[in-house]
């Protein structure tokens, strides 16, 4: 590590790189695969607005792609023309046309069509599924909540269950699974905590529940300085996200050493293509750029925009999403 | 049902090959379980024995990656298959198959997990005595392994829940519950004391449970010698990692 430049952000670096992605549209390193290019797409444009370059990217040519990721038939966005809707690429949709202020370019009706997709697949008990083969998972909960927050169609009858089957995800150890029952993961905390605080219902938790949630989110920084997803695994440059956000979301941010986080992401980056990797000497791809930076603006280093830990989203745009419950 | 009729069992036997060839590449591939399941709903021989066998096929994956929590998922939506086919609950079996994944590796959080989920329903139904002796049985149980690794967190982790859990507040006699982690406390004093005189620092997992046993103490009106302030700043320079966690801490005591 000791010929790594410790200690800086390579902003040009990255930018440059995710630049590249955009104009390498037939490599193997293009925005990872077909099936999550409009994740892909929203992962680099949300890292290049931390980085204030939002410009690198064509902004009429990125609506038009969204658009045509739109699904007539059911009104769910796919990852790319012609696919199948999934709730986890409707949410990367509405959240690219928001952060272009365009949520307007949609019609009315396709507004409409697409809120109904969204609820049509929420469960008896408050879950959602991705679409129509039924993977049931807490984040399809999250992706479904925050699209309807985005486009500010919340309604009770879906927060209410939401709300009760994320509170059935809690753990024994202060952490949330993927489904009631299920091990805790610090991703599916995010999806969790995220959810409550869009629907503006994180006080649902004890102050108890809150502090065990804090510990076991604190402790998976392992003395690396890199994070955990879950107790005896690696760190991974994600989970500056996921952890970070979370313990953001309860306000406990502080509760890791920041320091020492820096550090680890900043020696996962390549420093000559620019990008950031799960873990140093690693490939980069553009979904750990993001989710390192992102960690970085939380712990505000680096003059980054600040990112709001609710959306995943900077500020500037969010603040705009009025906010849950209406009126 | 007329595809059951349809299609011969040598299909159905062989797609559940094709998807355990799929599942050894692809552990974490969530649809591919999912296909399993419908596979084996739809398949020509709707006894409880496909299910038995899934779940000793279950059990060799969960061999090869023992926290793929996918695994263990899966494994809760067999058991209760089984269950539901044969009218009989299988907690304790279950539980024992924890106990074996633990005693393998007693780093097994998913493991440790699953013994929550299913001691809490246990509890639930059960009679309080036999309630009261898996609590006794669990004391022990615990107590051999924080002896075993008392480095690592999950024990932990199944420790500070173990203690605090309500059923177990509310089955025993309070002299009882009182008696007992006052008796786990002593003997994380003593794992804390030989680390100490083994390594030269005291154990920082320690210092933290001790914390919290003695806040249950207290809730049941039983001082510790133990100061938590102490504990508390010995941490902030012996985990400095979280250190803002316990300045936080030792500012809600005061
Ligand atoms: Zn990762």
């Amino acid at each position: 590590m000791a010929s790594k430049e410790r200690g800086t952000l390579l902003k040009e670096k990255h930018v440059r790189y995710i630049e590249s992605l955009d104009k390498k549209q037939d490599t193997l390193e293009f925005w990872l695969t077909e099936h999550l290019r409009i994740n892909g797409v929203y992962w680099g444009l949300n890292a290049l607005c931390m980085l204030r370059s939002k410009d690198v990217f064509n902004r009429e040519d990125l609506i038009k792609f969204v658009l045509g990721c739109y699904v007539e038939s059911t009104g769910g966005f796919a990852a790319f023309p012609r696919h199948d809707a999934h709730l986890a690429s409707t949410l990367s949709g509405i959240q690219l046309l928001k952060m272009y202020d365009a949520i307007d370019s949609l019609s009315k009706s396709q507004i409409d069509k697409c809120v109904n997709f969204i609820k049509s697949n929420q469960m008896k008990d408050g879950s959602f599924q991705g679409d129509r083969f039924g993977e049931v998972d807490t984040r399809f909960v999250y992706t479904a909540i925050s699209s309807l927050s985005i486009l500010e169609r919340l309604t009770p009858e879906v927060v209410d269950p939401a709300v009760d089957f994320i509170l059935r995800c809690y753990n024994f150890d202060g952490g949330f699974g993927l489904c009631p029952g299920a091990e805790s993961h610090a991703a599916q905390v995010f999806t969790c905590l995220g959810t409550l605080a869009v629907v503006n219902r994180l006080q649902d938790l004890t102050k108890a529940q809150v502090d065990e949630i804090g510990w076991w989110l604190c402790e998976r920084q392992v003395p690396e300085g890199g994070l955990n997803g879950r107790p005896s695994k690696l760190p991974d440059v994600c989970y500056s996200w996921w952890v970070l956000s979370s313990l953001s979301l309860i306000d406990r941010l502080e509760w890791i050493d920041f320091e020492k986080l820096r550090g680890f992401i900043l020696d996962c980056q390549d420093e000559k293509r620019g990008g950031i990797s799960d873990r140093p000497d690693n490939e980069v791809d553009v979904f750990h750029t993001v989710f390192g930076i992102a960690g970085l603006s939380l712990m505000g280093f680096e003059d980054l925009v600040p990112i709001d830990p609710t959306y995943c989203m900077t500020y500037d745009i969010t603040n705009t999403i009025k906010k849950y419950p209406y009126n | 049902m007329q595809l059951k009729n349809e299609l011969d069992l040598l299909f159905w036997s062989s797609e559940l090959l094709f998807t355990l060839a799929q599942l050894r590449q692809f552990p974490k591939v969530y649809w591919i379980w999912n296909h399993r399941i419908w596979v084996l709903e739809n398949h020509l021989d709707s006894s409880v024995n496909i299910w038995k066998e899934e779940l000793v096929m279950v059990s060799k994956l969960l061999k090869i990656d023992a926290r793929n929590f996918h695994g263990w998922l899966y494994r809760r939506i067999i058991v209760r298959k089984i269950e539901q086919l044969t009218g009989e609950k299988k907690l304790f079996e279950e539980l024992a198959y924890t106990t074996e994944n633990i005693n393998n590796n007693i780093s097994n959080f998913s493991a440790w997990h699953q013994r929550t989920v299913l001691l809490s329903k246990i509890f639930g139904e059960n009679e309080n005595e036999s309630n009261a002796k898996m609590i006794h049985d669990e004391f022990a149980y615990i107590t051999n392994a924080m002896f075993t690794d008392a480095e690592d967190q999950s024990v932990w982790f199944y420790i500070k829940w173990f203690i605090k859990n309500k059923v177990v507040r509310e089955t025993l006699e309070p002299s009882e519950y009182a008696r007992l982690l006052q008796e786990l406390h002593s003997n994380v004093v003593m794992i804390n004391q030989d680390d100490l005189e083994f390594s030269g620092k005291e154990n920082n997992w320690c210092l933290k449970i001790l914390i919290v046993l003695d806040d249950v103490l207290k809730n049941i009106g039983i001082e510790t010698c133990i100061e938590k302030k102490k504990c508390l700043e010995q941490l902030i320079n012996a985990d400095p990692l979280r250190k803002n966690r316990y300045l936080c801490l030792l500012n809600d005591g005061q």
